[in-house]
C-alpha cells in the first residue's frame, strides 16, 4: 500500500482522473463511448511513436527524425498503393514496417557504431527523410478519393467495435512493455541507459544495444506513418511536422528520464492518455487552440521538474539510509 | 630578483607551420567557400558576375548569423538550445506590440532584447539551477514561447518596425559593402576576442571540457552557465532585427521555423564540437557565408527548397564524422581489418613500419651525401628491410595461425 501510495503512476492516475472530472463539468458531451473512441484513435498515432521514441530515450538519446520518417514512409506507403490498387493491403504493413526498420537502421548506425551524438545525428537525418518524403511526393497532395479502402482497412476498419489502429497501438505497447520487462535484449536497454561503463564491463555490446533500440523506434515511426496516413486519408510532405515534440513529452510525462534508464511502459500509457484528455479538452472549447502549444510546453517543463525533484529526493532518502545502516 | 622562477618565459611557442595552416577546419571551409564560388561563376556566368548578385547572397544567408555566435558558446558548454528561432520571434513581437503602442523606437528595441534575455534566463535557470537536460528544456521552451506568440497574435501579423531595419536585412554600403555584413563581422570580431582572450571564454571551455574539475577549480559552473544562457538570448534578440529586417519588416507566429537548426548547422559546420569544450569561433563564421553560399548556389542550380533539406542534413552528418576520424579511430579500424583483433601482430607491424622508415630516411641522406662506400651502404640497408618485412610477414602469420588454431581448441573444449 505505501509503495502503491508513493508510485508515481498513482499520481498520474490521479492527475488524469482530475482532468476527467473537469472535462466532464466544463463540457458534458465528452462522455460518450463514440467521443472517447474517437479521443483514442486520434491518439494512437501518438502512442506509436511515444513507445518508439521510449526505447530511445531509455539507451539515453534522443530521436528528433521520427516526424519525419512518418512523413517519409507515409507518403511512400501511399503513393505505392494508389499506384498498385490491386496489391492487398497487409503488404503496405509490411512495407511500412520495412521502410522504417531502414531508416532507424540509418540513424542506429550513425549513433551507435560511429558514435555520433544522438540530437546532432538526428536532426541531420531529420532534414533528409524530410526532404525524401517531398522528392517521393514530388509535392503533391493525396485526399480521401485517392486512398483505397483495403489500405486504409489497417487505421479505421474495425473488429468488435474497435478500430484497427487503437488495436495496433494497444498490443504493441503490450507487446514492447513485455519485451523491455522481461527478456534480455529488453533489460539490455536499460542497462546501457544507466551506466554505460558498468554494461560494457559486464558485456553488453553498447553499439549493438543503441542500434536495435533506433531499429525499433523507426519501425515504429514507419508503421505510425501508414497508419496516419490511413486514419486521416490524407498525405502530404509535411504531415507530422512537431509530433516528435509530442512523442517526447508523453514520454516525460509518463516518468521516463530523458539521462536514460528510467522509464517503464505503464507510465508511458497513462502518459499518453493524459496527454490524449487534455489535447481533446482543449479541442472541444472554442478559442482554446491557440493556447494548445504553450500549455504542452509547460507540461512538459513542469514534468521535467517533478521528475527531477522525485529523483533527488529518492536520492537523499538512500543516502539517508545508508547512513542509519552505518 | 633575476633569475628567479618569476622571471621565467612560460608561454608556450607553437612555430608557424605553413603545412598545418593549410589543413586546418577553417582553411578547408575556406576552400569549400571558394569551389562553391566558382561552381557559381562558372555555372550561372552571367549572373554572377552582375553587381549585386554575390551581395544579395549574403544577405540573404545573414539573418541567422548573430544566433550562430552565440549557438558557439551554448554548444562550447556540452548544452544545446533549440528554442533560439521562438525566442527570436516573441523579441521581434514585443517590439512591434511597443512600436504600435506608439513608445520611442529605441526603447522598443532594448524591450525586445531584454525579453530575450529573460528567455535565456530561464533556459539558464532551469538547465544550470534545476540540473534539467538542455535538450528536453529548449525543446520545451521552443513551444511555450512560441505558444505565447500564438495566444498574443493569433492569425495576425505585426507591420509595425523601425525603418532601418529594412535597410539591415537589404542594403549595402555605397552599393557594395552589405550592412549585416559589415555588423556581423563586427560582432564576429568582437566574440572572437571575448572567447579567445578573456577569462570568461577560458571558464566556457574549462566548464565544457570538464564541469567537475571546472567546480573544483573555483569556477562556478552554475553561474558561467546562466552568462551563457543568457548571452544567447541576447543574441537571439539581436536576431530578431536582422531577421525582421530581411522579412521585409514583419513578424507573425508561423515565422522563422527551423532556425534553430540552421544556426546549430553553421556552429557544427564550424568545427564547434557539440560534446562541448572544443571548437573556435573563426570556423564558425566562415560556415555562415558556406550555408548562405550553398543554399543560393543550390536555389539558382534549380534544386528546389525542400530538397536542398536532404543536402543541408547530409552535409551535416558527413562533416561531423568527419571531424571525428581521428588517428585512434583509424588504428582500431586497422587493428580490426587487418590485424583480426591481435595486439601482437599489430605491435609487430607498426615497430617494423617504423624501422623501414628510419632505414629509407637514411638511405635517403646517403644518396645525398658523399661517402665513397655509398652504394655498397645502400644496398645493404635494402637489403635490412627486405628481411625485416619479410619476418614481419611470417611472424604475423604464424601468430595468426596460432590464434586461429587457438579459437578452435576452444570451440571444441566449449561443444565437449
Amino acid at each position: 500500500m505505501k509503495k502503491l501510495l508513493k508510485s508515481r503512476n498513482t499520481g498520474l492516475i490521479l492527475v488524469l482522473v482530475l482532468l476527467l472530472v473537469v472535462a466532464r463539468i466544463v463540457t458534458p458531451g465528452m462522455f460518450s463511448v463514440m467521443s472517447m473512441m474517437n479521443m483514442l484513435q486520434n491518439n494512437a498515432v501518438y502512442a506509436l511513436l511515444a513507445v518508439g521514441e521510449m526505447m530511445v530515450i531509455l539507451t539515453g538519446g534522443i530521436d528528433i527524425s521520427i516526424a519525419s520518417q512518418l512523413a517519409f514512409v507515409g507518403i511512400t506507403t501511399t503513393t505505392l498503393s494508389t499506384a498498385n490498387p490491386d496489391v492487398p493491403g497487409f503488404v503496405w504493413v509490411i512495407t511500412a514496417l520495412l521502410l522504417g526498420i531502414i531508416c532507424g537502421a540509418i540513424n542506429g548506425f550513425l549513433v551507435g557504431y560511429l558514435h555520433m551524438v544522438p540530437m546532432i545525428c538526428t536532426l541531420g537525418t531529420m532534414y533528409i527523410f524530410r526532404g525524401l518524403a517531398f522528392v517521393v511526393s514530388e509535392g503533391q497532395w493525396w485526399f480521401a478519393a485517392h486512398y483505397l479502402d483495403s489500405y486504409r482497412f489497417w487505421a479505421i476498419g474495425k473488429i468488435c467495435g474497435i478500430p484497427m489502429i487503437i488495436i495496433w497501438a494497444v498490443v504493441i505497447m503490450v507487446l514492447l512493455g513485455l519485451f523491455l520487462g522481461y527478456t534480455a535484449p529488453g533489460r539490455r536497454i536499460y542497462a546501457i541507459g544507466t551506466s554505460r561503463e558498468s554494461s560494457a564491463v559486464a558485456g553488453v555490446k553498447e553499439a549493438k544495444v543503441t542500434f536495435y533500440a533506433f531499429v525499433i523506434c523507426g519501425a515504429l515511426a514507419g508503421l505510425a506513418g501508414m497508419l496516419y496516413t490511413a486514419n486521416y486519408a490524407i498525405g502530404y510532405y509535411g504531415m507530422g511536422e512537431g509530433f516528435e515534440m509530442t512523442a517526447i513529452a508523453i514520454c516525460v510525462l509518463g516518468g521516463v528520464s530523458i539521462n536514460g534508464g528510467k522509464g517503464r511502459m505503464d507510465g508511458v500509457a497513462i502518459g499518453m492518455l493524459i496527454m490524449a484528455v487534455v489535447t481533446y479538452f482543449i479541442s472541444m472549447i472554442p478559442g482554446m487552440s491557440v493556447w494548445q502549444k504553450a500549455l504542452q510546453g509547460s507540461i512538459i517543463i513542469v514534468a521535467v521538474a517533478i521528475n527531477y525533484f522525485t529523483e533527488r529526493s529518492a536520492e537523499k532518502q538512500a543516502l539517508k539510509e545508508r547512513g542509519a545502516l552505518i | 630578483m633575476p633569475g628567479s622562477n618569476y622571471d621565467r618565459d612560460l608561454t608556450v611557442k607553437e612555430g608557424f607551420k605553413l603545412s598545418k595552416f593549410l589543413i586546418k577546419w577553417e582553411m578547408i571551409l575556406v576552400y569549400i567557400l571558394v569551389v562553391l564560388n566558382l561552381i557559381l561563376a562558372i555555372f550561372r556566368t552571367d549572373l554572377y558576375f552582375t553587381s549585386g548578385t554575390v551581395q544579395s547572397i549574403i544577405n540573404s544567408g545573414l539573418d541567422v548569423s548573430p544566433m550562430v555566435l552565440g549557438m558557439v558558446f551554448i554548444l562550447l558548454l556540452g548544452d544545446i538550445d533549440v528554442s533560439v528561432a521562438a525566442q527570436m520571434i516573441l523579441g521581434g513581437m514585443v517590439t512591434g506590440l511597443c512600436m504600435d503602442a506608439g513608445v520611442p523606437w529605441l526603447i522598443c528595441v532594448i524591450l525586445g532584447i531584454i525579453t530575450c534575455m529573460l528567455c535565456g534566463a530561464f533556459n539558464g535557470f532551469c538547465v544550470a539551477f534545476l540540473k534539467m537536460p538542455a535538450v528536453i528544456t529548449t525543446i520545451s521552451t521552443s513551444m511555450l514561447f512560441r505558444g505565447i506568440v500564438e495566444i498574443v497574435l493569433g492569425e495576425n501579423s505585426l507591420k509595425n518596425f523601425p525603418k532601418w531595419y529594412n535597410a539591415i536585412g537589404w542594403k549595402n554600403i555605397g552599393g557594395i559593402l552589405p550592412i549585416s555584413m559589415v555588423l556581423f563581422l563586427l560582432m564576429g570580431v568582437v566574440f572572437v576576442f571575448v572567447l579567445h582572450r578573456t577569462s570568461f571564454g577560458r571558464r566556457v571551455y574549462i566548464v565544457g571540457n570538464n564541469p567537475v574539475c571546472a567546480e573544483y577549480s573555483g569556477i562556478s559552473v552554475k553561474k558561467v552557465k546562466m552568462q551563457v544562457f543568457i548571452l544567447m538570448g541576447f543574441m537571439a534578440g539581436i536576431g530578431s532585427i536582422f531577421f525582421i529586417g530581411r522579412m521585409g519588416g514583419g513578424v507573425s507566429s508561423s515565422m522563422g521555423t527551423g532556425y534553430e537548426m540552421t544556426a546549430i548547422a553553421c556552429a557544427v559546420l564550424g568545427g564547434v564540437s557539440t560534446n562541448g569544450g572544443k571548437g573556435k569561433m573563426y570556423g564558425p563564421i566562415i560556415a555562415t557565408f558556406i550555408m548562405a553560399f550553398l543554399t543560393y548556389t543550390l536555389g539558382l542550380l534549380g534544386v528546389d527548397p525542400n530538397t536542398k533539406k536532404i543536402f543541408t542534413g547530409v552535409i551535416l552528418i558527413v562533416t561531423i564524422l568527419i571531424s571525428t576520424i581521428n588517428k585512434q579511430m583509424i588504428k582500431d579500424i586497422k587493428l580490426r581489418l587487418l590485424y583480426h583483433n591481435n595486439k601482437n601482430i599489430e605491435a609487430i607491424n607498426d615497430r617494423t613500419a617504423e624501422a623501414v622508415k628510419e632505414m629509407k630516411q637514411q638511405i635517403k641522406e646517403l644518396q645525398k651525401g658523399n661517402a665513397s662506400d655509398k652504394d655498397a651502404q645502400i644496398r645493404k640497408l635494402n637489403e635490412k628491410i627486405a628481411a625485416a618485412q619479410k619476418e614481419c610477414a611470417e611472424k604475423s602469420a604464424k601468430w595468426w595461425a596460432e590464434q586461429q588454431e587457438d579459437a578452435k581448441k576452444a570451440k571444441e573444449r566449449f561443444e565437449k
